[in-house]
């Protein structure tokens, strides 16, 4: 559903995972620009996986969103100090999330205008 | 639940699947525990089983975001790791709130598949949190900091992913299975190396003797062995011979059982083609010089033979042991004879019996209620027993044995027995037609099986789901297969069901009336024989001829569906079908042989004819009808009741 929501966005490459451990796996082997993280995972917490990239001086900076079905305050702060860029309380409609990680690829050619 | 998106929806397939297997592997386990309480090495075994049972499941339903059923099968892991760590031990308390666990989970997803509201779990986690008590609650993590209690050895296993191992489908996830079937993952985390490589680091615990490196059979992963510190001596424990046990690898592969029904199809039309092919091989014989010919029949031959390989081979992938029917029954009998302040054990013989997957699911309910009725109206209570001199736990044997192309399928008990009279005076008061004299088994059996009979029965919770006597019957002759009773006043009861081992394609008798041939499966033949019409006597409706230590009924083809008989007079061939009261002769003019036919269902309401099963290509052409022997036994019964008055109503053809 994720991936349909995002099939909207044109000329971007796709990876999924289907559990903690291989997002982690994803990120070692790909280069990757940005990470849609749903935070229910079978293995691992997904606030565990957040923690453990922002960890890693190397993904400091990796816009991640996160999508979770819990709306309240607590877990949207929780969220956020472990180092989520955008946090998505589900269900949301496709078009909410095609644009945010638009708008967050968009921020982050600004920022470092390479190509 | 149909979420209309085909992904999502094939994915929630696998989900149901696989919870299924995983919840029907926890009954198992269940009834291990209940019996083991008390007996450390198997009392251990089933916890650690249930334990990776309830895991899974955990798992799985977050997947799907099955949230009640995540919660649950969460809490009863928790509880199932408290009594691995010693926190507390298994009573029987524990025990049932297991077994409630397990059934509460098995009804949220059976309802979240029917899109129907989701049963509470509120009541279940409150006795599961009671069990684990005082022990207070732990966070459960996946990486549950592991006592020094946990036997056999501890490995640290290091997996370093690349993109190159990837592409290859060597992944954290294939590591992290493998590692899993070998032993026990007791932590998983990732690591960032300084150069910033990413590497997995597992925590293993395997038994003793298990050589990590070997089953991990080439998967690049570097493996240390941890020395138990209290044994220094173990550490050095030789590496396992090449044969080690290798249970845990799974080699199972899960198919669509519609993908196997089209290649069963393609099988069929290719019998048929084969069959057509030696009609014009014969043909084309006289025409072909005698060398040649020798080189194309040895080719015929062989291609028959394969293609008789090629058909059982598909069919023996259908196959499913009957075990998966038999696996639930343990706890339905447990529940139900506790309910029924009843003690009942229940014996399962033959589980390894292969069936049809077809006709597995269909038949688990008829069994279900036949193994209910047998705990709720056949076993007495114990006092009852032992005033009989009895024992007072009472048997239930389901047992399952192939016998050719048939399976037979037996529900038996050593309880009352079914009372005759009861059962008449039931019947005459439900209104149904009861023939005068003393009935033999088939008799009473019919009688049960009549629908009206067990209307009140019906509103009683034993028996369940609706599902009566007349529809176990049902059930079973719309498989083709045939139920018998076998009964002894206070020595108990038993339920013979033989069914065909598979559809589809069968061996059939063919039998010829005027032009006409007839199919009649050779499953359900008991015997041919060849009579003198002069010996056929007219009693009221029914022709019948002298036979063994009785007489047996014959239908007429000629005169059932109308047509000319070209028989050499006074000889008719029989079929004899059924057994004892049910038995019964078809007459035909000849017997033509015996063929490897196709069935093909006659579905289509308009062309439905009683006592024709279906339609069959010979391969020359010409269609052939298959009988159906339960629906011409049936029409004998009914005859011979008066039933049907109208001997015109016989004459009904074919379309």
């Amino acid at each position: 559903m994720v991936r349909a929501s995002l099939q909207a966005i044109e000329s971007a490459e796709f990876v999924e995972a289907s559990t903690g451990l291989e997002a982690i796996e994803q990120l070692a082997v790909t280069r990757m620009q940005l990470i849609v993280l749903d935070l229910n995972m079978p293995d691992m917490h997904g606030i565990d996986v957040l923690r453990f990239v922002r960890r890693n001086a190397h993904y400091k900076s990796l816009p991640i969103v996160v999508l979770t079905t819990r709306g309240d305050e607590t877990s949207r702060q929780t969220a956020k100090e472990a180092g989520a860029t955008t946090y998505l309380t589900k269900p949301f409609a496709p078009q909410t999330l095609a644009q945010a990680v638009r708008d967050l690829l968009d921020a982050a050619v600004e920022a470092s205008p390479r190509a | 639940m149909a979420t209309g998106d085909a992904f999502f929806d094939g994915f929630l397939d696998d989900y149901f699947a696989e919870s299924e297997e995983h919840l029907s592997a926890a009954a198992d386990a269940l009834m291990r525990l209940d019996k083991s309480i008390g007996h450390p090495p198997a009392e251990r075994a089933a916890v650690d089983d249930l334990f990776r049972y309830f895991h899974t499941l955990k798992a799985i339903s977050a997947m799907v975001e099955l949230r009640p059923a995540e919660e649950l099968a969460h809490h009863l892991e928790h509880y199932l790791r408290a009594v691995r760590e010693g926190e507390c031990s298994v009573t029987t308390a524990g025990s049932d709130a297991l077994i409630e666990g397990t059934r509460r989970l098995e009804h949220i997803i059976n309802a979240h598949r029917a899109g129907s509201p989701l049963p509470p779990i509120e009541d279940v986690l409150a006795r599961v949190a009671h069990l684990v008590g005082t022990s207070g609650e732990r966070p459960a993590a996946t990486s549950a900091p592991e006592d020094a209690t946990e036997t056999g050895r501890r490995w640290t296993c290091r997996f370093v992913p690349t993109r190159e191992l990837l592409a290859s489908g060597i992944g954290v996830d294939l590591v992290r299975k493998r590692l899993g079937e070998i032993g026990t993952i007791v932590e998983a985390a990732p690591h960032v190396l300084p150069d910033a490589t990413i590497s997995f680091q597992f925590t293993l615990i395997t038994a003793d003797g298990v050589n990590v490196v070997e089953r991990l059979g080439g998967i690049p992963v570097s493996v240390e062995a941890e020395t138990p510190p209290a044994e220094p001596g173990a550490a050095a424990a030789e590496p396992a011979p090449a044969g080690a046990p290798n249970a845990a690898i799974s080699h199972v592969v899960r198919v669509d059982l519609a993908r196997l029904d089209h290649l069963m199809q393609i099988v069929g039309d290719m019998v048929i083609t084969r069959a057509r092919l030696a009609d014009s091989l014969s043909r084309a014989e006289r025409h072909v010089p005698a060398a040649e010919w020798r080189a194309v029949q040895e080719n015929a031959l062989a291609s028959d033979r394969q293609l008789r390989m090629l058909r059982e081979g598909i069919m023996r992938v259908r196959m499913v042991p009957v075990g998966e029917i038999f696996r639930r029954m343990p706890l339905v009998v447990r529940d139900l004879a506790r309910e029924n302040g009843k003690r009942v054990k229940l014996e399962l013989r033959g589980q390894a019996t292969e069936i049809d997957k077809y006709l597995i699911e269909r038949m688990m309910d008829p069994v279900l209620h036949l193994v209910r009725n047998a705990v709720s109206h056949g076993i007495e209570p114990p006092e009852v027993r032992i005033a009989h001199g009895k024992s007072p736990e009472g048997t239930i044997t389901l047992s399952a044995a192939a016998v050719g192309d048939l399976v037979t399928l037996e529900v038996a008990d050593d309880g009352y027995g079914v009372d005759e009279e009861a059962v008449v005076n039931k019947a005459r008061q439900a209104g149904l037609s009861v023939p005068s004299g003393p009935l033999d088994a088939a008799a009473v059996l019919g009688l049960l099986c009549s629908p009206g009979f067990s209307t009140k029965e019906e509103t009683d919770r034993a028996s369940g789901r609706g599902v009566g006597m007349a529809v176990v019957k049902a059930m079973v002759e719309e498989l083709t297969g045939t139920m018998t009773l076998d009964t002894d006043p206070g020595q108990g009861t038993r339920f013979i069901l033989r069914l065909p081992v598979t559809l589809a394609i069968t061996d059939a008798l063919i039998g010829r009336v005027g032009a006409e041939a007839f199919a009649i499966p050779q499953g359900s033949v008991r015997e041919v024989i060849e009579i003198v019409e002069a010996d056929l006597r007219q009693v009221e409706e029914n022709e019948i001829v002298p036979y063994r230590d009785g007489a047996l009924p014959i239908i007429r083809l000629s005169r059932l569906f109308g047509i000319a008989s070209t028989a050499r007079t006074g000889r008719l061939h029989v079929f004899v079908l059924g057994h004892g009261s049910a038995a019964m002769g078809i007459a035909v003019d000849r017997i033509v042989g015996q063929r490897e036919i196709v069935v093909r269902t006659l579905a289509d309401s308009l062309v439905r004819v009683d006592g024709v099963s279906g339609a069959t290509d010979l391969g020359d052409g010409r269609v052939v009808l298959i009988l159906d022997p339960a629906v011409l036994a049936r029409l004998t019964n009914q005859r011979a009741r008066r039933v049907i008055p109208d001997a015109a109503a016989w004459g009904r053809l074919p379309a």
